[in-house]
């Protein structure tokens, strides 16, 4: 959708309304499915059954047992019905083909728009029946209440979020509001102006980018005013916005606030609350334009008149605010592309959460797994193994087996940067220095080793972002007596 | 084979957007029967279980550094059969297209000064790398394609994928051509099975099923001319989801 809209930047021109309501219509059945999906398959489960129980019943099918049979024929027929309209609208269900520049290449019939309205006023009732849901089993439990409202969960960073023109939330068009952790806005962009507002910072140890707002900058993987780390989430675009605009969706907006303490709510499992608020908006936007005069009008294409040349589209994705920027020849083909994805957004606030949640929940290496895999933590299986290694060579090799990813925590004087300071390095990025050996003739180096394991066929796949941190030792000496223990 | 006898099946995914694990989960929403006569032993999209006693892999995502290639062999290893699913795995796919540029640039382009940190090569399909058994085509795949090739395995069948130009499925839906319309279309030698899905809601075909065995490049060739496109416009087209193919085929060519 983001790259519909792109395209018609790239070509300067703006589609008729009846184009824009139907592409907004797909999307907000899209919201709806994807929306009901997170909540009652991925992230519900967690809340509904119980942040301490098993694993293995903490999924759909532990939500049907607690909740009834009914629940789950309602997850898969809101999924159903959202993706019949993507379908009537868009062909497809996950890249959908409809969109040309200008408009769409095809519009609905009134027999479409009356079974789209139907399936409409269904959802709307599902957005209620989930959000009393969540009143019964959440708010009501103290417990629960207390699991949310905790500081193990908490960040103050910045939010951002789509609004229209009354500051209200839009998952398809406006300008994208930015906040401030006490709430205050600190401005709004469209999408041409986005790269005056976000940069993107790179970390060794991952391929993905951590965006961050320009203005305020990049300050590590740290929260406060002082930190340019932002957030994109169905929280945040509540934080970001001043309201909602459909019939009831206001109410649990104001609700929400006043049970948390005000604007704007920081604690990040607040976002399952905001996602169902969100559910139930967007299944009231979709009543809203599959009743509108205009939906099933003719005119759902401007024919472009311009040259290509260079265009930005945003809108809101489930889980944050998506940015296609592309660039194009004369021909409209593409030269240049720039994406910025939903979740990449929410990037340095998820390791955030993850550390601090380890920190929290993991005591002595100790991994209580029913907390470690709740929705608290925003990554549901991680699995941290500390190990400590006297031995380097094949010895640490063989401990890498298996492992997604690795980091080798050593102490050594380099005599390049001071003494006690922190730096890390990939591990292709260190020399080998004795040419592969060690001072025993039977091992080798690292680097060496982890050769050896690969030609065995053991699992070594992930080695290559294994990193190293290295501690300059203030005395080599103490270093290597630590290192006998 | 599980305890149970039903056959274990895992899902793998490498470079891609995961559209084609997301198909896999909504079609067996439609067809929860499946579930009764498989076990599926790992899927990182659906599950946090993971087992690596498995007979059947789908694969998703394309190969995109030389560090993926001992997990694929891995799953070669253990697999009696390896099926790519989706058009990242079966031809390189939209990845495939940095392949048009020079890698260096490419690095550099998305991570600046740090590029040298990021372990990258030209994304290639999973057959490049591993002997792949069968195909799923699609960008996403077809979810009632995805039932009948599983079906056709458990029965010990060789999957129904067709062999013949989208133009016959196009034809028997009674669309009008859209080279009549004044559009471009690579229908006539792209792999039928999606039901021509992009041109019946007036869009082109954009060959993301990959080519047919046989196309008949020079016929399509003198089409897309008289269309009125250049050279360079004909790559552009044929590079979308098929860089990696048609770059063999110039190699192939000399």
């Amino acid at each position: 959708m983001a790259g519909a809209k792109a395209v018609d930047a790239v070509y300067d021109v703006d589609p008729p309304r009846t184009e824009k309501m139907l592409r907004e219509l797909l999307y907000s059945a899209y919201f709806v499915a994807d929306h009901t999906t997170h909540f009652y398959a991925l992230a519900g489960p967690d809340f509904v059954i119980g942040p301490d129980a098993p694993i293995v019943e903490r999924n759909i099918l532990g939500i049907i047992h607690k909740v009834g049979l009914e629940i789950g024929g309602k997850v898969i027929l809101a999924r159903k019905f959202g993706h019949n309209v993507i379908e009537m609208i868009g062909g497809k269900i996950i890249h959908p083909c409809t969109s040309i520049p200008g408009g769409l290449t095809k519009g609905i019939t009134e027999e479409q728009r009356q079974e789209i309205e139907k399936m409409g006023h269904w959802a709307v009732e599902l957005g209620h029946f989930s959000l009393k849901l969540f009143e019964d089993i959440v708010l009501k439990n103290s417990t629960y209440l207390d699991l949310i409202l905790g500081d193990i969960y908490t960040h103050r960073t910045y939010y951002i979020g789509l609004v229209d023109e009354n500051n209200k939330v839009n998952f398809y068009d406006g300008k994208v509001s930015v906040v401030d952790p006490e709430g205050n806005r600190l401005g709004k962009y469209a999408p041409k102006e986005y790269t005056d507002w976000i940069a993107e910072h790179v970390e060794p140890w991952t391929y993905l980018k951590f965006p961050y707002l320009k203005k305020v900058g990049w300050k590590g993987f740290v929260d406060g005013k002082e930190s340019g780390v932002y957030i994109a989430t169905p929280l945040s675009r509540l934080n970001a916005a001043d309201g909602m605009a459909t019939p009831r969706a206001p109410e649990e907006y104001e609700k929400f606030y006043k049970t948390l303490g005000g604007k704007p709510v920081h604690q990040r499992l607040a976002t399952h609350w905001a996602r169902l608020i969100e559910l139930l908006y967007a299944a009231e936007r979709w009543v809203e334009l599959a009743t509108d005069p205009e939906i099933t009008s003719d005119n759902f294409r401007t024919i472009p008149t311009e040259k290509p040349t260079e265009g930005v589209g945003i809108v809101e994705a489930p889980r944050g605010t998506l940015t296609h920027h592309y660039w194009t020849d004369e021909r409209g083909i593409a030269t240049r592309v720039n994406l910025i994805v939903g979740t990449t957004n929410n990037y340095a606030s998820l390791q955030m959460s993850t550390n601090k949640a380890a920190r929290a929940l993991i005591k002595g290496g100790k991994v209580n797994e029913g907390r470690l895999t709740d929705k608290g933590n925003p990554f549901k299986k991680l699995c941290i193994q500390i190990e400590k290694a006297s031995l380097g060579g094949l010895s640490l090799m063989e401990k890498l087996i298996d492992a997604d990813q690795t980091i080798i925590v050593d102490a050594i004087d380099t005599h390049q940067f001071p003494k006690g300071t922190v730096r890390i390095f990939k591990l292709k990025d260190l020399p080998d220095l004795n040419s592969g050996h060690t001072a025993s003739i039977h091992d080798t180096s690292l680097a060496n080793a982890i050769e050896v394991g690969r030609l065995i066929c053991w699992n070594l796949i992930n080695i290559f972002q294994a990193f190293v941190v290295y501690l300059p030792a203030k005395q080599s000496v103490l270093m290597l007596s630590n290192c006998a223990i | 084979m599980s305890s149970n006898g039903k056959p274990k099946i895992a899902f793998f995914d490498f470079t891609s957007c995961e559209g084609c694990q997301l198909t896999v989960i909504d079609s067996l929403q439609d067809h929860p029967e499946l579930l009764n006569v498989v076990e599926i032993v790992q899927f990182r999209e659906a599950m946090t279980e993971k087992g690596e006693d498995y007979q059947i892999a789908f694969v998703e995502g394309s190969c995109s550094r030389a560090s993926d290639e001992p997990r694929l062999k891995k799953i070669r290893q253990q697999a009696a059969i390896v099926v790519a699913l989706g058009a990242c795995a079966h031809l390189g796919g939209v990845n495939a297209l940095k392949a048009l540029h020079p890698l260096d640039e490419v690095r550099k382009y998305v991570y600046g000064d740090k590029a040298d940190w990021y372990e990258t090569y030209d994304a290639r399909p999973i057959s490049a790398v591993i002997d792949v058994d069968y195909a799923i085509p699609g960008c996403p795949i077809d979810r009632n394609e995805f039932i009948s090739v599983v079906k056709a395995l458990l029965l010990g069948k060789k999957p129904p994928i067709p062999d013949y130009p989208l133009c016959v499925e196009c034809k028997l839906k009674g669309n009008v051509c859209l080279y009549t319309k004044g559009q471009v279309c690579l229908g006539p030698v792209t792999r039928a099975g999606c039901g021509a899905i992009c041109p019946s809601f007036g869009a082109s075909c954009e060959a993301c099923r990959g080519f047919i065995t046989n196309p008949n490049d020079n016929s399509m060739r003198e089409v897309l001319i008289e269309a009125g496109l250049t050279v360079e416009d004909i790559t552009s087209i044929y590079t979308m989801f098929t860089t990696y193919q048609v770059r063999e085929k110039i190699q192939q060519k000399g």
